[in-house]
């Protein structure tokens, strides 16, 4: 094996052992994300349609609304669930002295363990769709639609984790990223879909949204999954230029700030 | 013709300064931070020059924040200097290319580099993979290591549940199993039994005198530097207090031996054979010591022997140890020292 690629398969492998290390962690991150969809967004969206079949919110009847809500369920295991707290707690207590000695950089580093996450995720995802699928929360699943949406959704990680790596680095100069970070999960939140779909926001806003990424986090992905591939390969295209733009922008603002970094604690 | 010395640690005019700014103490100075600040730039190190010759083990000692440490983040490329020249066998460490990072190693007693969640042997092979070992050579290192630290229990346990000792000892093997050209341990022995501070210094003493390696060494503790090092260098609040041999290093005081004598019965306070020794009494009078000049030791301390009902008898074991200590206190006698002719 050619001498890069065992760094970075071994990188994969501990992060894996790192993730089993704590069974009771691990356990969360399988059901937590579930019953979160059970108890506030199902039991939201029961009391909003208020058992009529026959009511239909900006085009959606329930079962149409829970299946977009089980969608992106599964568009934020693999998409959009890394957290770049773990980036910032390294560079704040000094912890990235070591990836500034050994010869396997920070950023190689954190991207051969977010490769490991997404390995897990994927699992997790699959999981969770086989439970819901058999109790009945999902009734309709393309095959062919499910694997497109899971193609999508690794850009869409690839994406949110440069985005995450930059917020992780923002702690370079700020001590404390936790209110920039949350913010960023709020906004993304509201903005890509996640919470509600985007035909419930007033025109003028999707018009807007249309220029930004956000929509391609949560509800194009959860769109593909649901039958419709209208914007798989320009969706692919915006991911990919945005995460190459974050990318750029990231080892821009990791050069800059390893200038500052003067090893707290070490 | 002059020998070539090839210098493994090279450094000129080497400055590094951070920038803080003043808080007054409380929540309103807090809140008047968030208007106003004033900042305070501070060299943690000044002007530094240094030369260190390969295979050389050099003590770098100073008092806490003396600037020791910010010294050693420069040397392996985690600080970038502000101003100033440093070279590491042969690179600018703060460029961190692959090629220095293999060549050298740093151990912090302070802080843990490997994996805590790991079992060190992960942390290992993982090492092993960064730095490209090939196998049978980091069989081969793990193995001889391992019979000189006896961890080979350990090596399935994780970091985080080893004692301080033990986790120093893997540390200590994951620096040296990519056999780097110059290791830096700063306070390797910090916080450790003294059994656990022994077998740490002996290892280090074994390993250099095999491997021919350039070490520099921090360490609070003088029996470290006394066992291991030949060479001092000293700094305080950043600037260069005094380089060179640790037998020069014990004469800045002058050249005096320190010589404890504890008698059955109280001594004389006026003992004619003690008064122009500068005598400190304590334990009521028993124990005495004395400041005797070097050529004398032997001839006074057979007197005193034949005068006095000694019991005890006893030179001082590691004078670093007390110059150490007035220079911190004092740090003027080595400006006096320097401008001496």
């Amino acid at each position: 094996m050619h001498p890069n690629i065992s760094k970075w398969w071994q990188t994969i492998k501990i992060s894996w052992s790192k993730t089993l290390t704590y069974r009771v962690n691990f356990l969360m991150q399988i059901i937590g994300p579930a019953l979160v969809f059970f108890f506030i967004k199902y039991n939201l969206w029961n009391s909003i349609y208020a058992g009529d079949e026959s009511t239909v919110i900006a085009g959606y009847r329930f079962p149409e609304m829970i299946t977009y809500h089980v969608w992106t369920l599964v568009v934020g295991l693999v998409g959009i669930s890394n957290n770049s707290a773990g980036i910032s707690e390294e560079i704040r207590l000094g912890k990235i002295s070591s990836y500034l000695i050994y010869p396997f950089n920070f950023w190689e580093f954190h991207t051969a363990s977010f490769l490991a996450f997404e390995v897990i995720q994927y699992l997790v995802a699959s999981i969770t769709l086989v439970i819901l699928f058999y109790i009945g929360v999902l009734p309709d699943v393309s095959a062919l639609h499910t694997v497109l949406g899971f193609i999508f959704c690794f850009f869409v990680a690839c994406f949110w984790f440069s985005m995450q790596f930059i917020v992780g680095l923002i702690a370079f100069w700020l001590n404390e990223t936790w209110s920039i970070r949350i913010i960023l999960i709020t906004l993304t939140s509201f903005l890509s879909g996640y919470l509600i779909p985007l035909e419930l926001y007033p025109s003028w806003l999707t018009d807007i949204l249309a220029y930004t990424p956000f929509p391609y986090l949560s509800f194009y992905p959860v769109k593909i999954f649901m039958g419709d591939t209208t914007h798989f390969f320009s969706g692919l295209a915006i991911l990919i230029g945005w995460s190459f733009v974050s990318f750029f922008v990231g080892s821009l603002i990791f050069k800059k700030g390893v200038r500052l970094y003067t090893a707290a604690g070490m | 013709m002059c020998p070539i010395s090839i210098n493994m640690i090279e450094t000129k005019k080497l400055r590094k300064s951070f920038k803080s700014f003043k808080k007054e103490p409380g929540v309103m100075g807090s809140v008047k931070s968030l208007f106003h600040r004033e900042y305070i730039t501070k060299n943690a190190v000044e002007d530094f020059d240094l030369s260190i010759e390969t295979g050389e083990m050099v003590a770098l000692l100073g008092p806490n924040g003396a600037g020791k440490t910010t010294l050693m983040k420069m040397f392996t490329g985690i600080i970038v200097p502000s101003d100033g020249e440093v070279l590491v066998a042969g690179h600018k460490p703060f460029l961190r290319e692959k090629q220095f990072r293999k060549k050298v190693a740093i151990v912090m007693g302070q802080k843990s580099q490997l994996w805590w969640d790991l079992p060190a042997m992960d942390s290992f092979l993982l090492l092993q993979k960064y730095y490209e070992i090939p196998p049978k050579a980091f069989k081969k290192r793990l193995d001889l290591m391992n019979d000189i630290l006896r961890v080979g229990d350990l090596l399935h346990v994780h970091m985080r549940k080893m004692s301080l000792g033990e986790r120093m000892k893997m540390e200590l093997i994951a620096s040296l199993l990519h056999a780097p050209e110059v290791i830096f341990l700063d306070e390797p022995t910090i916080g450790l039994d003294v059994m656990a501070q022994e077998n740490i210094r002996k290892f280090i003493h074994d390993y250099h005198a095999e491997n021919k390696v350039t070490v520099v060494l921090t360490s609070h503790y003088m029996a470290d530097v006394q066992a291991l090092c030949k060479r001092l260098v000293l700094i305080f609040n950043g600037m260069k207090g005094f380089d060179g041999p640790i037998e020069k290093f014990e004469k800045i005081l002058g050249h005096e031996k320190i010589l404890s004598i504890t008698s059955s019965e109280a001594i004389d306070l006026d003992h004619p054979l003690l008064a122009n020794y500068s005598p400190t009494f304590s334990n009521k009078f028993r124990t005495v010591e004395l400041k005797i000049p070097e050529d004398q030791l032997s001839e006074i301390g057979a007197q005193i022997l034949q005068q006095l009902p000694i019991i005890d008898f006893s030179t001082e074991k590691l004078p670093i140890e007390r110059v150490m200590k007035t220079l911190v206190e004092c740090p003027d006698i080595l400006l006096k020292d320097r401008s001496a002719p």
